[in-house]
């Protein structure tokens, strides 16, 4: 068991390891101790609480490695200090200006297309659409990444200026 | 950002603390504990119905070392390998808020229930 307890410590990170794998397995060896003079039962509740303690744990200190990795934009993200508690990015603007131009730009294409499909005859007499497979897919994509990147620039502004910690306004006096 | 600069509205952001945590708390808060006397403790405040096992106790205690609501604690006694922990004048400060906030909110709810069974 005290193997098995090193080799799934083995899954943490090694920063992690280093900080707390020596005394965890010390800890953990005084628990399996304990757990010996238990009933099997006892026995397995613990090997079973560990295993699964271990592997969520390894898990998460993986993501939060992960999460707090920095992240590279391409504009800057200086902030401005308005006032205290609540924080406005520059980005806000360069952000608001590319969702503008995309409405703008598919507004312009919409536009185009109706007026050429008034006017082409030969649209006119099939009525049949006419796919190109490569150029549908690409578009598609294009516009659920464009859809994705304008979603996450709103997060992003709405995380900075702090609007969600508006439901956390305590009504108690201080 | 450290706690340490944070004011008590920040603080109060992190609150409500999870059981877990809060019954680790409350383990240091009487002295300074190691792993193994952290879990004993937590299990016997919990009357049983808390046992944590190493990975769920030190995943805490990463996290409120790093916010620096513990600290390690140097004992005499380090023959197996054994670290104690403690909290930080913060820590205590940031767990009197957690008690305080669990009071106003038990007298809130006492009052709510009378008034209804009333």
């Amino acid at each position: 068991m005290l193997r098995l307890y090193r080799g799934l410590l083995a899954l943490y990170p090694a920063t992690y390891r280093d900080r707390f794998g020596a005394e965890m397995s010390a800890v953990f060896e005084e628990v399996y101790a304990d757990a010996t003079l238990q009933k099997p039962a006892a026995r397995l509740a613990l090997c079973l609480r560990e295993t699964s303690g271990l592997l969520s744990g390894a898990l998460r200190e993986h993501l939060r490695l992960q999460s707090s990795a920095p992240i590279s934009f391409p504009f800057p993200i200086r902030r401005i200090r308005m006032s205290k508690g609540f924080r406005f990015p520059k980005s806000t603007a360069f952000l608001m200006l590319l969702i503008l131009a995309g409405v703008v730009i598919a507004i312009n294409q919409g536009e185009n297309i109706s007026v050429s499909l008034a006017t082409d005859p030969s649209i006119a007499r099939s009525h049949v659409p006419h796919f190109n497979f490569v150029q549908d897919i690409a578009m598609m994509l294009g516009t659920v990444y464009a859809i994705g990147v304008a979603v996450w620039g709103v997060l992003f502004v709405l995380h900075r200026s702090g609007t969600h910690r508006l439901d956390d306004l305590s009504t108690e006096q201080k | 950002m450290a706690l340490y600069d944070m004011s008590q509205e920040d603080i109060m952001q992190l609150l409500p603390l999870t059981e877990p945590v809060l019954l680790i708390l409350l383990s240091l808060a009487g002295r300074p504990r190691h792993g193994y006397s952290i879990l004993k403790d937590v299990e016997q405040m919990s009357e049983g119905r808390v046992v944590l096992s190493t990975g769920t106790l030190y995943g805490a205690l990463r996290r409120l070392l790093d916010d620096d609501w513990i600290e390690r604690f140097e004992e005499d006694d380090t023959s197996r390998g054994r670290q104690a922990y403690r909290l930080t004048p913060q820590g205590r400060k940031n767990l009197q808020l957690e008690i305080g906030r669990m009071q106003h909110l038990t007298r809130l709810a006492n009052h709510r229930v009378a008034i209804k069974e009333s």
